[in-house]
């Protein structure tokens, strides 16, 4: 078909309608600006604060080697932290997952009850939870523990609805059909089809709470944290610095086995 | 620990309201400006550091290694760092969200530009484009999508921040905490709760709005 011969209208396309983005750019940086002037920064005291900050920086330049050996221990407290917070975040969002499944709940209502219970413990922020922990139990790891299981359950519980709810319905109707209760369906249609996704989460919340139960030491919730903020409240900058140094491999070790363990599963 | 929750579910101190609002505010107003800020910094990061839009691989790796950096440092420490060195305040909590936020919006950028389909940049290519044409026509567009949902990510995550930086001294809501949990004032720390807890389910919901209306 040559292009000359086609009537006007026939090629005529229509003007694309102007583009959104550039309303949505302006709104964002509207706010911004609005809240950057509302907060007062004033970033020149950051230029001002740099000189001051190289200073602070070079101070913890003289890592106290020698006291590693004595934090190693609580590196593994911590990283039983992040065990424990796991296992208690897997006990919760298990308990719950029957009920925060879409097509496993009894009830519509069960199931915002459930749903809304993990999101509560999705936005509640660790540090938070420890904080009010500390208050209650008392110092130590306990309280830690207790507010990352608390608080990755809710990640946790909302991941694995979310694949039991992905799963195709010939699935579930499939063990339905034979006359299982919905915990049955659960656990020989659900189940097995995400186990290798429950592994793979269960490597992330891990990860991210060793991460987190290194910090938790600084609210006082045990672990590395706490050896942390000692020190830098005595003001022995090369013991922390060494502390610092000393999380920073725990952290990228733990980031590579985990990221290595996820690529071999997949 | 019984006492402990007897004494929370005392009668929330509502005198205390216009305070707290206030405080909430400037949390939410650091994690956008921080977040805007890492955002606008990310980018160019992100571009280097992807090994099909960086002008030369070795760079690529350099960056990577330096986002890595700033990722492996527990964000916490990032709020102390700047304390320290800017003194108390906003500002140092605002740096900090940013610096944490550039470790993982970076590393986040780099990868959606990486597994963009070449198909598309071949063809804004054929037609003669430079290099930087088939980055900004060809790798960006295809991009955006998911950059636009890593930003609203990294805005949840900021949030999450924000709340804790008041503890070191940084600004924000974790301040009052800290203080409410000293004093006992327990009736001060259950509304602080809710109201952490109903600013990032707010959050969470807008970028869940944000995300269906964009995919």
């Amino acid at each position: 078909m040559a292009l000359g011969c086609d009537p006007p209208e026939a090629v005529l396309i229509p003007p694309k309608p102007p583009s959104r983005a550039p309303i949505w750019v302006f709104a964002v940086a509207v706010i911004t600006i609005a809240a950057a002037l509302h907060l007062q920064l004033k970033f020149g005291d950051l230029a001002q604060g740099l000189g001051d900050l190289v200073g602070y920086i070079q101070r913890y330049r003289d890592p106290a080697w020698q006291e590693l050996p004595g934090d190693v221990p609580l590196i593994f407290q911590t990283l039983a932290m992040g065990v424990w917070g796991t296992f208690i975040a897997f006990a919760i969002a298990a308990t719950l997952l029957l009920w925060s499944t879409r097509n496993l709940a009894p009830t519509g209502l069960t199931y915002q009850v459930a749903r809304g219970a993990l999101n509560f413990f999705r936005a509640m922020p660790d540090f938070l939870l420890a904080l009010v922990f500390v208050a209650a139990v008392g110092l130590g790891p306990l309280p830690g523990v207790i507010a990352l299981g608390l608080h990755s359950s809710g990640f946790l519980g909302k991941a694995l609805a979310e694949s039991l709810e992905r799963l195709p319905k010939g699935t579930y109707e499939g063990v339905t059909a034979s006359g299982a209760t919905r915990f049955q369906v659960l656990m020989f249609a659900g189940w097995p089809s995400i186990s290798r996704e429950v592994v793979g989460f269960g490597l992330y919340t891990f990860d991210r709470n060793v991460r987190t139960a290194m910090l938790l030491g600084i609210v006082g919730a045990g672990g590395i944290g706490m050896r942390l903020k000692e020190s830098i409240d005595l003001r022995d900058y090369s013991r922390s610095a060494s502390i610092i140094v000393l999380i920073i491999i725990t952290v990228l070790a733990i980031d590579t086995l985990s990221d290595g363990l996820r690529r071999r599963l997949r | 620990m019984a006492e402990f929750a007897k004494g929370l579910f005392t009668a929330p101190d509502w005198r205390y309201l216009p305070d707290l609002s206030a405080r909430m505010l400037e949390t939410v107003e650091i994690a956008v400006v921080a977040t805007v800020l890492a955002t606008l910094v990310s980018f160019p990061l992100g571009l280097l550091a992807a090994h099909n839009t960086t002008p030369w691989v070795p760079i690529g790796w350099l960056v990577k290694g330096f986002l890595a950096l700033l990722r492996a440092v527990p964000e916490v420490l990032w709020a102390l760092l700047f304390v320290a060195g800017v003194g108390l305040g906003v500002l140092p909590g605002v740096i900090a969200i940013t610096v944490a936020t550039i470790g993982f919006l970076g590393k986040f950028f780099a990868e959606s530009f990486e597994v963009v389909p070449t198909g598309p940049i071949e063809g804004v290519a054929a037609h003669g484009a430079s290099g930087l044409a088939q980055r900004t026509f060809g790798v960006l567009p295809l991009a955006m999508p998911d950059v636009l949902g890593q930003f609203l990510y990294g805005l949840d995550s900021s949030m999450r921040f924000a709340t804790i930086l008041g503890y070191v001294g940084a600004g924000g809501i974790g301040f009052d905490m800290m203080e409410a949990r000293r004093l006992f004032k327990y009736d001060r720390l259950i509304m602080i709760i809710v109201a952490v807890a109903i600013v990032i389910a707010l959050i969470d919901w807008l970028s869940d709005a944000i995300r269906r209306r964009l995919f």
